[in-house]
């Protein structure tokens, strides 16, 4: 087991190491980040003022622009281009190789990405979220609720990370990469909150919108992070969702890869 | 020394001028599109997911602005113009200079040298080689956001408004061509240049929005350092606010020609000091 | 004089970022300026007339490439002067574009989903070869190989072998000047191998095209050049006539033995046995090798003599590789 253990450890290192070799690219990211930060603090300012309420639906411009601000740092820790990837190493048959090592592809992927996480998380993330709570002062509790938040964060890396895998695999029929990992991109983007709150979507949307995996994905964690005292029975209620649709979807995703490897096995592909 | 056949250097080689590329840019580009014909189920879903994606984009869209009937200013209808002309101004970028997305792998891995053998301009040759066909996808949801908006708002349809709009696009995307282009360029001297295109391509959603939602330190920055207003909001004012346009607006086509040639320079000097082994 | 290619004095630097190793190492190399100049190319001096054939050779690494760079107008010399057919490539590369044909062994040129005739008439008009020459040229190529095949088969179905041979006819389609050949044969079979060699030197006579070729094989060189340049560590150290290094390489040869008994064993054994004959015996785990000067000893009485005292699983010949060569050079067994 612990064998096991560093042999994904590894991978995550040199992920880490690699992630720093790419010198620019960080400082690059960061500055896109505060540019799009820049660009959703004056249009929710534009609508909050044209709205000409200090509160629209049930959130106040703080609280929107936390949620909004959390949400996009997030989202360039769990984006890790993924389909990208895999897409390309079955286009140039580099996956074949991947394929022979000791480790189950799905498992190799994560492991191999995983380093970018970490040095995202805490380059993006933490800097983030620190920031905000101390110029917030206290719009972000900080109690069980943190907590509640990295068990949702992990549930949410999961669930992201396998659709993402899913989506990958589709990549084997279709060979197609470029269309479906933009519409994974937006649809994902719009129907897990990273865009915009949940709290703004029109009733009758979000009567679907709730009961699909996305919202585990940036929605959950938030609104776990930004609750004051819930009651258990949300606490719990919000979890077991994520918990749920991590298993299912961990479950599909390798189901859906076994049978879709074999068929190219057979095509000779 | 002896040559067999004729080909007498120089004498037969005529200048390379504006139509001979026009010439060859036809037949590259042909040939791209045959090329993606024998892929024709990467082509569906890429249309389809171009489809799928400007829902999308038009449903948030909706979900933000739907409510409320005007926004600093600027009516519904307004800022849906900005927003179709921000999808039609795009479409160059997408359709001509998809190559670029690319140029960073050729780089990385060594096989940009290729490019440099051929006695034709080195950027022509690079970016004719990928025509994109479904940046037209986007083409057609921007007209129709576009024409929406022109006959919610009332705007006279007149010769000259059009000739108008027409100058106010190609400035747009010239702009818009500009950024994504010198994007792509600094791929020669830094490593991953892929966060710098996706900021770029990026730029184009905040295009959408009226400059006048920013404060003063932040117009600054959009009109004169990164130049997203010009990709939207400062060339259609000729329509949407014709009174009072400003002088950048007037400007505006110069300094597009001017964003894009510049662009085109560092490519080209980037594309010079290309050692072949990757950086 | 009527030198296509003429290089002085030229040198060509390179800046390097010093990387550091490990995780800190890498955090320190986010802001570091630390920089180092390597000299890939140090003051070659060549000179090629118009029709020659040049081996050009050289370890990975030792400047071959760079120097090609150089004469294909794609990097500039540091400093020294390189001039191609009366231009200098860099300042004028367009124009020296149009008089040279570049092919890298692994790395296709040509339109790769699309019938090879489909390259060729784009390479038809962005060279701007008249009707006249390029049907002229095709009717060679159709004296030469099966090209009606070829023409109408995608490049992407292509073998290795069809797919060097399309790139290399694409490469002299508007009859250029020079034409670099980067490794044609790697990777292919004996049979593809001396077809593709028998092209190129039959495009040579036809055309008196200069070629200048780099290869591993020292049959594509053997075949090929009546001249040899050899590169190392960003230096000449070779310029001369074939025949001359030809006489070296051609009376070595490597005999590769699969011995029954232990491999080391029988190694330190032969060492003793094989005294007289004068060669030079290494081993790695499954097979010995033995270089033999064939002018002092046939092979044949090498090989009898170890049959005497040792069983043979298996047994190879080899001919003698540019790296031997270099090897041998620099052991002074050559001389310029």
């Amino acid at each position: 087991m612990k064998n096991k253990l560093k042999k994904y450890f590894a991978l995550t290192r040199l992920g880490i190491i690699e992630t720093f070799q790419w010198r620019l690219a960080l400082f690059v990211m960061i500055l896109g980040n505060l540019l799009y930060l820049t660009l959703i603090y004056f249009l929710w300012k534009a609508i909050f003022s044209s709205a000409g309420n200090d509160v629209v639906n049930g959130m106040t411009f703080e609280m929107t622009m936390v949620y909004l601000v959390l949400a996009t740092s997030l989202y360039g820790v769990v984006e890790l281009y993924i389909v990208w990837e895999i897409g390309r190493n079955i286009q140039n048959g580099k996956i074949v190789l991947d394929l022979l090592r000791p480790i189950k592809y799905k498992h190799y992927v994560f492991w191999e990405n995983s380093g970018v996480l970490v040095v995202n998380f805490l380059v993006t993330f933490i800097p983030t979220f620190v920031i905000v709570v101390i110029m917030t002062k206290g719009t972000i509790p900080l109690g069980w609720n943190l907590l509640y938040f990295i068990l949702a964060f992990v549930f949410s890396i999961v669930i992201n990370y396998n659709i993402d895998f899913i989506v990958g695999t589709i990549c084997l029929y279709t060979e197609s990469i470029w269309g479906i990992n933009i519409m994974k991109q937006m649809i994902v983007a719009l129907l897990s909150g990273a865009t915009i709150p949940l709290a703004f979507f029109p009733e009758k949307f979000v009567a679907v919108v709730k009961y699909l995996p996305f919202k585990a994905i940036y929605d959950t964690p938030l609104t776990l992070l930004m609750t004051r005292n819930p009651g258990w029975q949300t606490v719990i209620s919000k979890l077991g969702f994520s918990l749920f649709w991590m298993i299912a979807i961990s479950a599909f995703s390798g189901f859906f890869w076994r049978i879709s490897i074999k068929q190219v096995t057979v095509n000779g592909g | 020394m002896k040559n067999v056949t004729g080909n007498e250097s120089g004498a037969a080689i005529k200048r390379r001028g504006l139509v001979f590329y026009t010439k060859i840019y036809f037949k590259i580009i042909a040939q791209d599109i045959k090329s993606k014909m024998s892929y024709r189920a990467d082509f569906i879903i890429s249309t389809i997911g171009i489809i799928a994606t400007n829902i999308a984009g038009f449903i948030a869209f909706i979900i933000m602005f739907g409510k409320f009937p005007s926004i600093n200013g600027w009516s519904y209808y307004e800022i849906l113009f900005l927003y179709g002309f921000s999808l039609i101004s795009i479409t160059p970028t997408q359709c001509l200079l998809d190559n670029n997305w690319s140029l960073r792998r050729y780089v990385y891995d060594g096989d940009f040298v290729k490019y440099c053998f051929r006695p034709i301009n080195v950027w022509f040759y690079y970016v004719s080689e990928v025509f994109d066909v479904k940046g037209l996808g986007q083409l057609v949801f921007g007209i129709g956001a576009l024409v929406y908006a022109w006959i919610k708002l009332a705007i006279p349809v007149e010769f000259l408004l059009i000739m108008k709009i027409i100058v106010a696009l190609v400035t747009a995307s010239l702009f818009m061509m500009a950024l994504q282009n010198a994007a792509a360029a600094s791929c020669f001297w830094i490593q991953n240049s892929f966060w710098l295109l996706d900021i770029s391509l990026k730029m184009k959603d905040y295009a959408k929005y009226p400059i006048t939602i920013f404060n003063d330190v932040f117009r600054f920055i959009f009109t004169f350092i990164l130049p997203v207003a010009f990709m939207a909001y400062y060339p259609s004012l000729v329509i949407l606010r014709p009174d009072n346009v400003p002088v950048l607006t007037w400007l505006s086509p110069v300094l597009g020609v001017a964003a894009f040639y510049g662009s085109y320079k560092l490519w080209m000097k980037g594309a010079s000091k290309y050692d072949g082994s990757g950086s | 004089m009527n030198n296509i290619i003429e290089l002085k004095n030229v040198t060509k630097e390179f800046k390097v970022l010093n990387r550091h190793e490990g995780l800190k190492g890498c955090i320190k190399d986010l802001f570091s300026r630390d920089y180092k100049i390597v000299r890939a190319v140090d003051n070659i001096d060549l000179e090629v007339t118009q029709g020659e054939i040049i081996g050009f050779l050289g370890q990975n690494g030792a400047g071959k490439s760079t120097t090609i760079k150089m004469m294909t107008g794609v990097l500039e010399p540091s400093s020294g002067n390189l001039i191609i057919n009366n231009r200098i490539p860099y300042t004028d590369r367009t124009k020296n574009s149009q008089e040279i044909g570049v092919v890298f062994g692994q790395r296709t040129q040509l339109w790769w989903s699309l019938p090879l005739v489909e390259s060729f008439k784009l390479l038809k008009d962005i060279y701007q070869i008249s009707d006249e020459n390029y049907n002229e040229m095709l009717e060679l190529y159709g004296s030469m190989v099966d090209i009606e095949t070829l023409l109408h088969k995608p490049v992407r179905q292509m073998s290795l072998g069809q797919r060097t041979l399309s790139d290399i006819l694409a490469a002299f389609l508007h009859n250029p000047k020079v034409v670099f050949l980067d490794e044609p044969t790697i990777g292919l079979d004996v049979a593809m191998k001396s077809k593709i060699r028998e092209l190129i030197l039959e495009l040579n006579r036809k055309k008196n095209t200069t070629v200048i070729l780099t290869s591993h094989d020292m049959g594509d060189v053997d075949a090929l050049c009546q001249r040899i340049v050899i590169i190392d560590k960003g230096n000449l150290l070779y310029d001369n006539e074939i025949s001359h290094l030809k006489h070296f390489f051609g009376i070595y040869r490597t005999l590769k033995i699969r011995p029954r008994e232990n491999v080391i064993e029988v190694a330190n054994k032969l060492k003793d046995e094989l005294y007289a004959f004068e060669v030079s015996i290494t081993n790695d785990d499954t097979w010995i090798s033995i270089l033999v000067n064939e002018e002092k000893n046939r092979i044949m009485k090498v090989l009898e003599a170890v049959q005497e005292t040792h069983a043979i699983k298996d047994m190879q010949l080899k001919e003698i590789s540019t790296e031997d060569v270099i090897k041998k050079i620099y052991e002074g067994g050559v001389r310029n």
